[in-house]
């Protein structure tokens, strides 16, 4: 699961720069190390992001493009089929639970290979699991997976066993990335906290998947290069780079133009444009992500210690489902995405069909009954017109945003309008998504707005509400762990402990269902929208770019990396030829030329003028 | 116009105190201020431009809160310009004309504060290294030029990343980076002022270097001030758009800058909507070319070498 922005723009003096840079780095394509001695030309394929990942290391990592290149290094154990989200084999051939339900025996794929030629075996799975087992920093992001797991051993390098404590749905699971031991052994526990786990060009990532990191440049770009060991078969495109763009519309101009091959994350204005225009196509995907409007229900450590500083009145869950009807979801839907998403309800998007459930009691957007309840729950309308509880204490919270993105900015202005219309004031600042991390692991908000990509089983999301993936202490520092909203509610967990041993089907849709309701009605979250993913490429270069699920999933960004084990390059009769400058005459920006032409002009109008000032000041007399 | 020295003259009617004689002296040189600008065409031009765009400002306070409230307004998003939406909608259905009405107060108020702040550091330092001689002002020179070396707009983005987003932090950035060709300016004059044999007098008289500084430096050098002023406006209202833009500024308010970097994050390029990037745009160049063209008549108006020209 990640933590999910689209249409992330980098702020910061590196992000600034490094639009520049990415110009001025025309040899990042070709300075390679370990390039296949094959006649044919190499082939790159340039995938245009708006975020960046935030980490290369995937115990640390938790944004959307980190677990992009964590599922292209790392394999798992089993995967998520292309068609439907159906369990697949991964490395492990087969799988089996013993009838007393103690175990699992998975049968490894024999003679397989890490990038750098090591063997793969079930050792290396072993170690894996019994380091998050035995893990604390290792569990944030993949403890869910592994809670009715006590031991992982291999008694054969095509063998692992994992002890379990009961049944659980969640073990024969995709999620674990599986690691490899020679090189991670040497990162401890505490080392492993600022790891970074980036790849160079003289010492690549080594991975299991079917790309390796040769080269990353925060704010920049991502290089991966295909992993010649690969157990499905080397890839057929030899290099994958991931381009980050501060702006849409650059991007969709270097689409345009064929700077890049594949757009991620467009905003709906910036797709529409891209319709219909020769040598590319255009994928709407149906909604897999939220984003959320997320209050600090009480910060908390793990053990119950309170942290940060969030405003107290936010416990009140009476006051948190009364502001759910104050926020319009469908106009937030229209007016910010184009109307391309669903209004929110509930956790599991309504693409897991399996798992969505729709509310029993839909709070739907209605001023007037969020300002009865606001009265009902005691807080009353003050002089300043801003509502107050029976001691004084103004409803006055502080809102933060993501400065990475662009619907983010605008989705704050909203939720600041409707809260305002029911007497409810906001302190609106804008931060970079890394600080947000931060800044929600130390409990020091009221309130933000983020986002979720949502796995297809419920597991994991529903992880995120238990007490126990409260923020931690570990020597002395406060690090964060899941739980964004600090919910805590021994109900909730009690459940949730239900549904990750509970392996019949219909009753583990029951009990996510109720767990779904019961978050839906305490309102840690309120899930303003579910939004389509959009996607472009330029079909005139690559073919065999899969779905997931078919027919209508994305291409890329998927649970699995079926698209960049499938997609192959066009060959048409010339491959080095079409370079397509085609449809770029009708959409050159002029604007913005005209306006930097005008602002550089004013500049250059001061400039001379000051000279004068200068030159008649040092002989006034 | 022929340069009139400040009469002394003026002041013979004998029993006049020595006030009285600069209040007379300082209202001549007012009125004869005033009159040359006014006939000053493109100082006029750029005065009748800029009490325009205060007047904007001023009627901008009288915008209801909720047709700039996005949850309030009805309008469809990325209108072109019509009769009812004169300069379009934004990609919220809120009326551009509004908007660009209410950047002008952020844009104005920084451009003046963000000034203010530049000149104040600028003057104080270009007149006291002027008046020091000795290790005093040769560091206080070489910090000028240290700042003078540093490439002006990252080193506003480093402190504008550093110091975080809002209002007073931009003003304090724009401030803090645009004062060094100030600071030269003034301190060249001072060093000349320093010269005068006026000075010396003032000095063998007991004069403090506070007083030298405070009654016969800065008077002097006031008129440069004023002049540089109008420039400075100028360069902070492009520093502040520019910043704006590169989303640096206070995402809150909105400002002429803002706009354009909403316009350009929510795709207003790719959308065709021109009326979103170009009204703001036009609306700097113009306030950008009143200052200028204001700073420019002043200029002339006060350096008696342009004008005897």
């Amino acid at each position: 699961m990640r933590r999910l922005s689209q249409r992330a723009r980098i702020v910061s003096m590196a992000g600034a720069v490094s639009v520049l840079a990415a110009v001025l780095v025309p040899g990042m394509a070709q300075a390679d190390s370990a390039s296949p001695s094959s006649s044919t030309p190499r082939s790159v394929f340039t995938i245009g992001v708006l975020q960046d990942m935030d980490s290369a290391n995937p115990f640390t990592g938790i944004t959307s493009a980190a677990y992009e290149v964590f599922q292209m290094e790392y394999p798992t154990l089993v995967e998520y089929g292309a068609k439907d989200f159906a369990a697949v084999p991964g490395i492990a051939d087969s799988w089996t639970e013993a009838p007393d339900h103690s175990s699992w025996t998975f049968k490894i794929h024999p003679g397989l290979k890490w990038s750098d030629g090591q063997p793969m075996t079930a050792k290396d799975v072993a170690y894996t699991y019994n380091r998050i087992l035995n893990g604390k920093y290792e569990q944030t992001n993949f403890g869910s997976y592994v809670s009715a797991i006590t031991k992982a051993e291999a008694p054969d390098d095509t063998t692992v066993i994992l002890h379990t404590n009961s049944a659980s749905p969640i073990v024969p699971h995709p999620g674990v990335y599986i690691i490899p031991e020679h090189i991670w052994k040497s990162i401890d526990e505490k080392a492993v906290v600022s790891f970074k786990n980036e790849g160079t060009p003289d010492a690549p990532s080594v991975a299991g998947g079917p790309y390796y990191m040769i080269e990353r440049k925060v704010g920049q770009f991502i290089r991966m290069q295909a992993n010649p060991y690969f157990w499905r078969g080397k890839p057929a495109v030899d290099e994958i780079d991931f381009k980050l763009f501060k702006n849409g519309d650059a991007m969709a101009q270097a689409l345009k133009k064929g700077e890049i091959d594949f757009a991620e994350g467009l905003e709906t204005n910036v797709y529409n444009s891209l319709k219909n225009q020769p040598n590319i196509t255009t994928v709407a995907a149906a909604p897999a992500s939220f984003n959320e409007l997320s209050f600090n229900t009480g910060a908390a450590l793990d053990d119950g210690t309170p942290i940060g500083d969030g405003n107290p009145l936010l416990k009140d869950k009476k006051l948190r489902a009364a502001l759910a009807h104050a926020i319009d979801k469908q106009a937030m839907v229209d007016k910010i995405l184009g109307g391309d998403g669903v209004p929110g309800d509930t956790l599991m998007p309504p693409r897991y069909s399996q798992w969505h459930v729709a509310p029993t009691n839909p709070m739907s957007y209605d001023p007037a009954k969020a300002k009865e309840l606001l009265d009902a729950a005691g807080y009353k309308v003050g002089s300043d017109g801003i509502r107050a509880d029976a001691q004084g204490n103004r409803l006055s919270f502080r809102l933060l945003g993501r400065t990475d993105s662009s619907t983010s900015q605008k989705a704050v202005q909203f939720i600041k309008g409707y809260l305002a219309a029911v007497g409810v004031e906001t302190t609106v600042k804008f931060v970079s998504e890394d600080n947000l991390t931060e800044i929600i692991g130390q409990g020091k908000f009221d309130m933000f707005e983020w986002g979720w990509g949502v796995e297809p089983d419920p597991n994991y999301m529903l992880n995120v509400f238990t007490c126990a993936n409260r923020s931690y202490k570990q020597d002395g520092a406060i690090l964060a762990n899941l739980s964004d909203s600090f919910y805590c509610n021994p109900a909730y967990d009690a459940l949730n402990a239900k549904q990750q041993v509970e392996t019949d089907l219909a009753k583990r849709q029951a009990i996510t269902g109720q767990m779904q309701q019961m978050l839906y009605d305490d309102a840690p979250y309120i899930i303003t929208y579910f939004y389509d993913g959009h996607e472009a490429y330029r079909s005139d270069r690559f073919t065999g770019l899969v779905h997931q699920p078919e027919p209508d999933g994305p291409l890329t960004f998927q649970w699995g990396t079926w698209t960049y084990e499938q997609m192959k390059p066009v060959t048409a009769t010339d491959a080095g030829g079409t370079t397509n400058n085609s449809s770029g005459g009708s959409s050159v920006p002029w604007l913005p030329i005209i306006g930097g032409l005008i602002v550089a002009g004013g500049a250059g109008f001061l400039l001379a003028r000051r000279r004068p000032a200068n030159a008649a000041s040092d002989d006034r007399e | 116009m022929t340069m009139t020295q400040p009469t002394i003259e003026d002041a013979n009617a004998a029993a006049l105190g020595a006030r009285d004689v600069v209040k007379a002296r300082r209202k001549a040189s007012r009125t004869r201020f005033t009159a040359s600008f006014r006939q000053n065409r493109s100082g006029m031009l750029g005065l009748t431009i800029l009490l325009i765009f205060i007047a904007v400002a001023i009627a901008a306070f009288f915008i209801p809160a909720s047709s700039l409230d996005v949850t309030q307004v009805t309008a469809d998003p990325f209108l072109p310009p019509s009769l009812q939406w004169p300069l379009g909608t934004d990609d919220s259905g809120r009326s551009v004309l509004l908007l660009v009405a209410k950047g002008a107060q952020i844009s104005l108020l920084v451009g003046f504060a963000a000034t203010m702040l530049s000149m104040f550091i600028g003057t104080s330092v270009g007149i006291v290294s002027g008046h020091y001689r000795g290790m005093t002002g040769g560091v206080l020179d070489r910090f000028t030029d240290w700042f003078l070396v540093i490439p002006y707009l990252p080193l506003a983005i480093v402190l504008a990343t550093v110091l975080g987003r809002s209002l007073l932090n931009i003003i304090i950035v724009i401030g803090v980076t645009s004062w060094p060709g100030t600071a030269r300016l003034i301190r060249a004059q001072t060093l000349s002022v320093t010269a005068r044999p006026y000075l010396e007098r003032s000095k063998a008289l007991g004069a403090g270097n506070l007083h030298q500084m405070w009654k016969h430096v800065l008077p002097n050098v006031m008129p440069l001030v004023l002049a540089n002023t109008t420039l400075a406006v100028s360069i902070s209202i492009l520093s502040e758009t520019t910043l704006s833009f590169l989303g640096l500024g206070d995402p809150t308010a909105i400002s002429w800058g803002s706009i354009l970097e909403q316009g350009f994050a929510a795709g207003a390029i790719s959308q065709g909507a021109w009326w979103y990037l170009a009204a703001p745009g036009i609306c700097v160049v113009l306030t950008v070319l009143a200052f200028n063209l204001i700073g420019r008549a002043i200029e002339d108006i006060l350096d008696p070498r342009q004008e005897t020209a």
